[in-house]
């Protein structure tokens, strides 16, 4: 089944790295899905379901943190699983997130066997695609 | 800075480059400067934890296309929009700042780090950073890079 992953990212190219990673991983996906800010993450998720969230954290207007925060004081919002992608690298930082409920960490540069490990575990499935 | 941070900033970059953008870097002997090219661009964020201070990446401006095209899986005449190019330098500048400041300070400490930014730098500009002491010059498919951090006092 083909996924709904909702990207979230400030840069419009950083965004499309992410997605041309994605596809590269072999992981079925509809049509794709961004977002520049936390905001505008919040306002799609409210219209449409996603199965996945991938955010970076430091962004203008409402940041990654934040947009987590929103998501888990939501009755719907909050089922859905965020993976933080960030360039930060702090063991600390990390544990801060996942105690967010964050489900998964990856740090840039990343593979696309990278993402994709982090994907399946993340959803519990093997979702297999064209590359 | 010490040649140990010189080094390390060479170390780190290059890694992050190949990793990211499939290209390679060498560092540049000291008593070599690399010369000014033409249209070179400043990438510049800062950080605040642990230390604070400002990591600052130069490089020509016709190196970003072919940044931004690897980085993309696209051919760099597809990414010569000047805003796609820009937008891979910064993030270039942006993963490298993350891995330098775990290589100075570990996996422990957090920090802040500012969105990056891009300016145009002018020659006189190009040609004090790549003298200045704390800067690591590297080559790029023999193409100058310049990489220095200053730390906040």
């Amino acid at each position: 089944m083909a996924l709904n992953i909702l990207v979230v990212d400030d840069s419009e190219t950083v965004r499309a790295i992410i997605l041309k990673t994605l596809k590269m991983s072999g992981i079925a996906l509809n049509a794709p899905l961004e977002a520049s800010n936390g905001s505008e993450a919040l306002a799609l998720l409210k219209e449409q379901w996603v199965d996945l969230v991938l955010t970076d954290i430091n962004m203008p207007e409402m940041g990654g943190v934040e947009l987590i925060e929103r998501m888990k004081d939501d009755e719907i919002l909050k089922a859905i699983p965020v993976v933080v992608v960030s360039t930060e690298g702090s063991a600390t930082r990390i544990e801060e997130l996942k105690a967010k409920g964050v489900k998964a960490y990856i740090r840039k540069p990343f593979t696309p066997e990278q993402i994709r490990e982090v994907v399946d575990e993340v959803l519990g499935v093997n979702n297999d695609g064209e590359s | 800075m010490t040649e140990n941070h010189k080094d390390l900033l060479c170390r780190v970059f290059a890694e992050v480059l190949e990793q990211m953008a499939f290209m390679f870097a060498d560092a540049v002997e000291a008593d070599e400067p690399p010369s000014p090219p033409a249209s070179p661009l400043l990438a510049h964020m800062t950080f605040r934890g642990a230390m604070a201070g400002k990591l600052s990446l130069a490089v020509t401006a016709e190196m970003c296309p072919e940044i931004a095209a690897n980085l993309l899986g696209t051919e760099p005449e597809d990414a010569a929009d000047p805003k796609i190019a820009r937008d891979a330098l910064k993030e270039l500048l942006n993963v490298t700042c993350g891995h330098v400041l775990t290589a100075l300070a570990g996996d422990k400490p957090v920090f802040d780090l500012t969105v990056p930014l891009v300016e145009e730098l002018s020659e006189d500009a190009w040609t004090a950073m790549a003298t200045a002491a704390d800067t690591a010059a590297l080559l790029v498919d023999d193409r100058p890079v310049l990489l220095s951090i200053e730390f906040a006092e």
